[in-house]
């Protein structure tokens, strides 16, 4: 049985449900949007060299989106034995971890295409050409934080801390992407590409496809009983 | 539940492949090898190895502070080689030593950022330098710290087991990236102060290879203490004794 | 026992643990084409997990479990494609409607033409009236003829079912028993745990009890039904004396 298919399925499930109860969108992207805000009110408007600061306020923010809807949508599937729903059916193990990927990829990348336009305005950054930039790194930083984090999500959701230890289990793992996805931000705020923001966009290409890899590999570990 | 007769049990749970081979006497060994080598490393680092011309007597700390990351990798090695052993085969004792190499690294990463920090102050004035080999060995001590976080978090041994393995997985292979990200990230921000090892005059190399193999038998002494500990654990669960 | 034996299920010393626990002891089973076993025993002996081995929720400790002569372990997808399963969870989106729910698991399985399987399901389970309720609004009776529907979708020729009569009344249990009549073809395999003596014995033609993780009894159903409830009952008495 093909990976593609059910795994299309299950995210189309996942918007459904989104969309039904806005469950994770609506949790998630206030609470994004208040950190944003009240970020913006500590930072120098108009100050020099905020472009850095700013990227690195940015991906907190981000990870918080991420590691809020990676546990919600596992501790979704939990529910009901819904998750056991996905194991039992003829899909394989790595479809099932693809479409949760691609669901939380979605959520969390449409939280962050909200949250980037009230950014640039509040902190008065001017991306110009590197906005191309800003939008590729947010996506390559993206997938490698959901990637691991729908891995360990299943593991959290079946531990006795439930979907709360995702975040222990996810900063340490992610801190080199993350390094990586501020620094290719940076670039972007401030207007296009600089030394070394190529190595930083090869290293979250490497990091993604390491840890896609793996995680494909190690699911049917972490979802058997 | 059960009566003692009836119940037999399966595959790596069965007492004799869980004690495994006399690993008394080997750790015994272990712990004289180390007894012995500890105060020939101190003779050394303090008196036969000469004293630093820029850093003075703090650079001796060095023959403790590099030994101790070179073994706590080895460690955090162990503990990949053993997970990807567990998933593949299953066995229980993989996980042990997989459990008992990652605490025992995590001591040894302990002291890798406690000695950093004692050679740093005195040498170039400030605690902590972003040098990218110990903010490298900070993000190891963290990973390995949620490793052990996680176990204390799943009290079925086999689940925990198998959670542990891709953890223990995930972590190493992040190593390098992680230490990529360290170093191209200290470029940017470059430091006056600078750790690399050049050439290294014989006497200090050879004192740091002592350091090296004393610093290998301590681990290899720890890692058997806290595996005989993992597997009378494992015992006193067959036996229904509460842990 | 009618049917072909190779194209069921066979365990071979399959053993399950849970740290020091053995849910399940060195089981051998075989379960032919055609069966309808009841599967009892005590809480916690084992009867759930047996079911999760067979579908592939759990991996065996040791052991193999294969069915129609293939081992779990090595072709998992093809095999769950032959399994439907109906747990004492629904399995179900509750926020989802009947409909949803079902065009999703249909796609879900890989079905040629998910409409019409669903259409099918919904007919023979009879939940026509609720398929635009979310199924968080339905009877617990009503949940459970969705969930079964969600499991007949891809015309299993296992259906292995947990505790499926807990918490329904009267009404829905007897037509869950009609169901499962309906259901136990000589081409399919049907295996329900419960509690229940009298419905254990009325239906299922055969008796699987176990005990600690192994099988205790494990007798063909015919007349003498008596004589089958007594010796469960003693087992029963007997595991609460240990």
């Amino acid at each position: 049985m093909s990976w593609i298919a059910p795994a299309l399925s299950i995210a189309g499930k996942d918007l459904r449900l989104e969309m039904k109860t806005r469950d994770v969108v609506a949790s998630v992207g206030l609470f994004v949007l208040l950190v944003v805000v009240m970020a913006s009110f500590s930072f120098p408007t108009g100050g020099e060299g905020r472009e850095g600061v700013a990227a690195g306020v940015l991906w907190m923010a981000f990870l918080f989106a991420a590691l809020l809807g990676m546990g919600r949508s596992m501790a979704i599937e939990k529910e009901d034995a819904c998750l056991e729903g996905l194991l039992v059916s003829p899909a394989p193990r790595e479809a099932v971890f693809l479409g949760k990927l691609f669901a939380n990829l979605g959520f969390t990348f449409l939280v962050e295409l909200v949250i980037l336009p009230v950014f640039i305005v509040l902190l008065q950054l001017h991306p110009g050409a590197g906005t191309w930039l800003v939008v590729g790194g947010a996506f390559l930083g993206t997938l490698g934080l959901v990637t691991i984090g729908t891995l360990f999500a299943a593991m959290a959701v079946n531990t006795r801390g439930r979907e709360a230890i995702l975040p222990l289990l996810v900063m340490p793992v992610s801190v080199p992407a993350m390094v990586a996805a501020v620094k290719v931000s940076e670039a972007g705020f401030s207007g296009g590409m600089a030394d070394g923001t190529l190595s930083w966009l090869l290293l979250l290409v490497g990091y993604d496809a390491l840890f896609l890899l793996v995680a494909l590999v190690t699911f049917q570990f972490v979802t058997e009983e | 539940m059960k009566t003692d007769a009836q119940q037999q049990p399966v595959g790596e749970l069965r007492p004799d492949a869980i004690a495994g081979p006399s690993s008394g006497s080997r750790r015994r060994l272990w712990g004289i090898a180390t007894l012995v080598m500890l105060p020939i490393l101190l003779g050394m680092a303090f008196f036969y190895a000469p004293e630093d011309a820029n850093q003075g007597a703090a650079q001796r700390i060095f023959y403790i502070h590099v030994p101790s990351a070179w073994i706590g990798f080895l460690a955090f090695f162990v503990v990949f080689v053993a997970s990807i052993a567990f998933l593949a085969t299953g066995k229980r004792t993989w996980d042990d030593t997989a459990a008992s190499a990652a605490e025992v690294g995590v001591i040894f990463t302990t002291g890798v950022l406690v000695t950093g920090p004692l050679w740093g102050r005195p040498v170039w004035g400030v605690y902590w330098t972003w040098d990218p080999r110990l903010t490298s060995f900070l993000m190891l001590w963290l990973i390995y710290l949620s490793y052990i976080v996680l176990r204390g978090y799943v009290p079925e041994p086999i689940r925990r087991a198998k959670f542990s393995a891709v953890l223990g997985i995930v972590g190493f292979l992040d190593v390098p990236i992680v230490y990529l990200s360290a170093r191209w990230w200290r470029s940017e921000h470059p430091t006056q102060f600078v750790v690399e090892g050049g050439d290294l005059p014989g006497k200090m190399l050879v004192t740091l290879l002592v350091g090296i193999a004393t610093f290998t038998f301590l681990f290899l002494y720890l890692l058997s203490v806290r595996r005989s500990v993992a597997r009378l654990r494992a015992q006193r669960e067959l036996e229904g004794v509460a842990r | 026992m009618a049917g072909r034996p190779e194209l069921g299920i066979a365990l071979r010393q399959v053993s399950k643990a849970f740290g020091a626990q053995l849910a399940l002891d060195h089981v051998d089973l075989q379960v032919p084409q055609g069966s309808f076993v009841a599967v009892m025993g005590a809480n916690g002996a084992g009867k759930t997990t047996l079911l999760k081995v067979i579908s592939g929720l759990a991996a065996p400790t040791a052991g193999s479990v294969t069915i129609a002569g293939i081992e779990m372990r090595k072709a998992g997808p093809k095999l769950r494609a032959l399994v439907g399963v109906v747990s004492h969870e629904t399995m179900l989106y509750a926020d989802l409607t009947t409909q949803e729910n079902l065009r999703f698991h249909a796609k879900l399985f890989g079905l040629r033409d998910p409409a019409e399987a669903v259409k099918r399901a919904v007919e023979r389970l009879d939940v026509g009236h609720v398929l635009d309720k979310p199924v968080r609004a339905l009877s617990r009776g009503t949940r459970q003829r969705v969930a079964l529907a969600r499991a007949l979708l891809h015309d299993p020729a296992v259906i292995l079912l947990d505790e499926p009569y807990t918490g329904l009344d009267e009404a829905a249990a007897a037509s869950l028993s009609e169901l499962l009549e309906e259901l136990a073809t000589p081409e399919r395999v049907l295996m329900l745990t419960l509690h229940d003596v009298v419905r254990a014995l009325s239906g299922p033609r055969r008796l699987l009890v176990l005990s600690g993780g192994r099988i205790a009894l494990d007798e063909p159903i015919e007349g003498g039904t008596d004589e089958m409830a007594e010796t469960y009952l003693e087992l029963l008495r007997a595991e609460a004396r240990r």
